[in-house]
């Protein structure tokens, strides 16, 4: 079974690369992919965050 | 010390606010939010909470007395005072029910689907947690819905303890109404 795969370009690879080396990581993949599912985690949280808060606000619960 | 009922809304917090007034604990409640089809027992409110994010002053009048405070406005709570949290848990799906038809009685729009809204909530009470487990000012006291609808004197006699005060555990029992629990989980 194939993994998805997803393309960059040559210069912005080059830049993780020297990333991932500075942090201390095996691999340039190991690197993005914790970015990744760091800002993704960041992203659910802002939204879930902002549902709550309407939620709340319908029901009456804050201003 | 200030007590405070929290967890989501619908999750049984006015339940445990009445309780606490039955048993003779002091609550901070005004009447600006009466009672209704969705609480016919009264919320117990205090409407200076729904500005806490931005206004805490009001928190002094909280020593010593019980205050509804729900679970998303918790980390507002300044670090200055001591807290114990009466933390309601109750079956996401109950909740999001009862959520549900509050909202169309008071004419708000539905929002998310229930499942969409269901991990929201599911998000936000594992950053409640993780943020109550680094707050050495706050003790909680994690209270189940359904302990509470099954044995409200046993449910009771923890509070009390936990509050380690002196409270009537059979009238805080008796204000626990099973009738009011409508929004009952489906294998239930």
């Amino acid at each position: 079974m194939f993994e998805p795969r997803i393309k960059i370009e040559r210069p912005l690879y080059e830049t993780l690369k020297r990333a991932a080396q500075i942090a201390g990581y095996s691999s340039v993949d190991e690197f993005i992919i914790h970015v990744l599912e760091k800002t993704a985690a960041e992203v659910e949280q802002a939204q879930s965050e902002n549902e709550v808060r309407k939620r709340l606000q319908g029901l009456g619960y804050i201003e | 010390m200030i007590t405070v009922v929290s967890g989501l809304p619908r999750s049984g917090t006015s339940l445990v606010m009445q309780m606490l007034a039955a048993g003779g604990y002091p609550i901070l409640c005004d009447d600006r939010r009466p009672a209704d089809d969705d609480n016919p027992r009264g919320y117990l409110e205090y409407a200076r909470v729904k500005s806490l994010e931005h206004d805490a002053s009001w928190l002094d009048q909280a020593e010593g007395k019980a205050v509804k405070i729900i679970s998303p406005l918790l980390a507002s709570l300044p670090a200055h005072h001591d807290y114990r949290i009466i933390f309601l848990q109750r079956d996401l799906g109950e909740v999001l029910r009862s959520q549900a038809i509050m909202l169309q009685r008071r004419g708000q729009p539905p929002g998310p689907s229930a499942e969409v809204m269901q991990a929201h909530f599911e998000r936000h009470l594992q950053t409640v947690e993780s943020w109550l487990s680094r707050q050495s000012h706050i003790r909680t006291l994690n209270c189940q819905f359904t302990d509470l609808m099954r044995g409200p004197l046993n449910m009771a006699a923890m509070i009390a303890q936990f509050l380690e005060g002196e409270l009537n555990l059979t009238e805080m029992a008796a204000a626990v109404e099973p009738t009011l629990h409508r929004q009952r989980k489906r294998s239930e």
